[in-house]
């Protein structure tokens, strides 16, 4: 790699000017030859479909992928999208789906981050464990589940029948009113650990001095934890919701492998659908353009997202 | 399992009389999550070592009668046709795995260290857009990308999933790299600048060595994520012999519906590679997540 000039390395953090921005980019030439690779990847894989997805929406395709028969429909996709209960629907188990996992695994795992804080026997070994979901593929995550809320020779179910809270084993996943908590439940199992892991990071930042000159003042307990630790801890939090959100608003593995959307759509999430509309029922078009909804929803959320990066990096900059 | 959690209370009572409520919640908590955690675990493993017979009584074994490894040899035997699909499975997921694993790696600590260092026009734009990678479900690029790949004749290939896969630990490894670079003094590189090193040699021999913890943490980050992707797994690839583990597995027992015990033992060695290699490494994992993505 070419050797950068050494008044552009002396100026390492300066600020990006708004006149002669050729000549700027041309001095920092090299420097792009260190992102370039990063760049290119990211290129082929998602600016390249982006644009394909917003193409294809506007046309009703053929099963098949023959794409070279595609007519030019203009919004009618979108048309048939929003006008359609099942579309709904399917939003509203998403929210509940994106929201519920998201708050109780980040509530989960702040709580866990909190209690593992103090130093005690057999911590890293408790913290270790604790970890393993997240770590485990959500394949295999999703059979254990199953397996647990099978509805002949299910745990759950067997353990709420021996001590007579149920005649029966209960259905939990072929039921259209428990299809969603029951997986939500598994999501939570798998994803409170990340939550955790970023709070215990974030409470390592937080001043020991701080904490001790409360607790001389007389702070009680929670007051330390909601007048110091929780004010330290905000950037970190809203960072991890966000991620979090983002990925559950993404998931698509639990759902399709316990249920695959079903007992009647009940706990169908939009990516589930969105992929059944296209590799199942090979409404391309449709698809596409429910993925461009997807998009515009995940721009809204990712604006949020690089605030709060950026709203870290300003704090920062000004200590 | 949980006598770890109780051992640690006891430990604590003796250091100090004063009985903390806050305290005693916490523990409390903590046992609830250990359970909450480890019990479908550990049903899953005392589920893999029944016959297929004693998995399916109702009520159910809680420990079985006859203890049987039958499920893991019959994954694990090369003679067996359920065995040699199991096999080819785990060598493809951990070829994919291991190949995304280096690629990412070297395509990630220029990137990261350009971010750091250099203050190039458009620095700021890209590296969100590098960031914003994260925001978007595979399900957005499955369609137009199975074209692409089709096109380039990537499809039924192991190259398809490396090349997508790549795309996925970027993000992060971009992040927690930069995070890392940030931290290390510009001076160090400058002095070996003056002792006549060139950028390049600065950065392979200073910068490098000191990154190491967070260029394990982005390559046991990508590992796992290539270990465990399903989704374009299950979309490119149709060939029985190149299926990765978690397509395979649920390929292989959407036809065997019943054979539950073999179900947990293949999820139970689904896992093995992807935990023993965090738990060996997470503390690197945890602490390039503090000085990467927390203090940033």
């Amino acid at each position: 790699m070419t050797i950068v000039t050494g008044k552009a390395e002396a100026r390492r953090k300066l600020q990006p000017g708004r006149s002669g921005a050729l000549r700027k980019i041309w001095a920092h030439r090299a420097d792009y030859a260190y992102v370039l690779p990063a760049i290119a990847v990211m290129l082929i894989v998602i600016a390249y479909p982006i644009y394909y997805t917003v193409e294809l929406s506007f046309f009703k395709t053929p099963p098949g992928l023959q794409l070279r028969d595609k007519t030019f429909i203009g919004f009618d996709n979108y048309t048939t999208i929003l006008t359609s209960q099942v579309f709904w629907k399917v939003t509203w188990n998403t929210l509940i789906w994106t929201l519920g996992s998201t708050f109780i695994s980040f509530v989960l795992g702040f709580a866990t981050a909190l209690a593992l804080h103090r130093d005690f026997i057999g911590r890293g070994v408790l913290r270790a464990i604790l970890i393993i979901p997240w770590v485990i593929s959500a394949v295999a995550a999703s059979y254990i589940w199953k397996w647990i809320y099978h509805s002949d020779f299910g745990i759950i179910g067997a353990v709420l029948v021996g001590l007579g809270l149920a005649d029966q084993p209960p259905n939990f996943i072929d039921n259209v009113s428990t299809v969603l908590p029951s997986l939500i439940v598994v999501n939570i199992w798998r994803e409170f650990p990340f939550a955790m892991i970023m709070m215990m990071a974030g409470l390592q930042t937080v001043p020991d001095q701080l904490l001790r000159a409360a607790k001389v003042d007389g702070a009680n307990a929670w007051q330390r934890f909601w007048h110091v630790t929780f004010p330290h801890l905000r950037n970190v939090s809203v960072v991890t919701m966000l991620l979090l959100a983002v990925a559950n608003f993404n998931s698509f593995i639990i759902p399709w492998i316990m249920t695959g959307g079903g007992p009647s759509n009940a706990s169908h999430i939009w990516i589930t659908h969105i992929y059944e509309l296209a590799f199942g029922r090979q409404r391309w078009g449709v698809a596409s353009a429910y993925s461009v909804l997807l998009f515009l929803t995940l721009m809204t959320l990712g604006y949020f997202y690089v605030r709060a990066l950026s709203g870290n990096e300003r704090k920062e900059g000004s200590a | 399992m949980s006598t770890i959690a109780e051992t640690a209370p006891r430990a604590q009572t003796r250091r100090r009389m004063r009985v903390d409520g806050w305290r005693w919640a916490g523990r409390i908590f903590l046992v609830f999550m250990l359970l909450y955690t480890a019990l479908p675990m550990i049903w899953m493993l005392i589920t893999s070592i029944k016959s297929g017979f004693a998995a399916t009584q109702f009520p159910p074994q809680w420990w079985p009668d006859e203890p049987t490894l039958a499920s893991y040899q019959k994954l694990l035997d090369p003679q067996n046709s359920v065995g040699q699909d199991f096999l080819r499975f785990f060598w493809n997921s951990l070829f994919v795995s291991t190949v995304t694993t280096i690629l990412s790696v070297i395509v990630a600590v220029p990137a990261a260290y350009a971010f750091s260092r250099f203050s190039f026009p458009g620095r700021n734009f890209l590296f969100f857009a590098v960031l914003l990678r994260n925001m978007f479900p595979a399900v957005i690029f499955l369609v137009p990308l199975f074209i692409l790949m089709r096109a380039i004749g990537l499809i039924n290939t192991h190259g398809s999933l490396i090349l997508t896969y790549l795309t996925f630990g970027l993000p992060l490894a971009i992040w927690l790299l930069k995070g890392f670079y940030d931290n290390i003094p510009v001076q160090l590189e400058q002095a070996a600048r003056i002792d006549g090193a060139t950028r390049f040699q600065a950065f392979i021999m200073i910068v490098m060595p000191l990154s190491t913890p967070g260029i394990i943490a982005t390559a046991i980050y990508s590992f796992i994520g290539a270990w465990n992707e399903y989704i374009y797994a299950y979309t490119f690839l149709s060939k029985n012999e190149q299926l990765t583990l978690p397509v395979g597995i649920q390929r292989f027992f959407s036809e065997n519906t019943t054979d539950f015990p073999g179900l947990m033992a293949a999820s139970f060695m689904m896992s093995v590679p992807v935990v023993v290699l965090f738990l060996v490494l997470q503390r690197y994992f945890v602490r390039a997540l503090t000085e990467g993505a927390v203090k940033h």
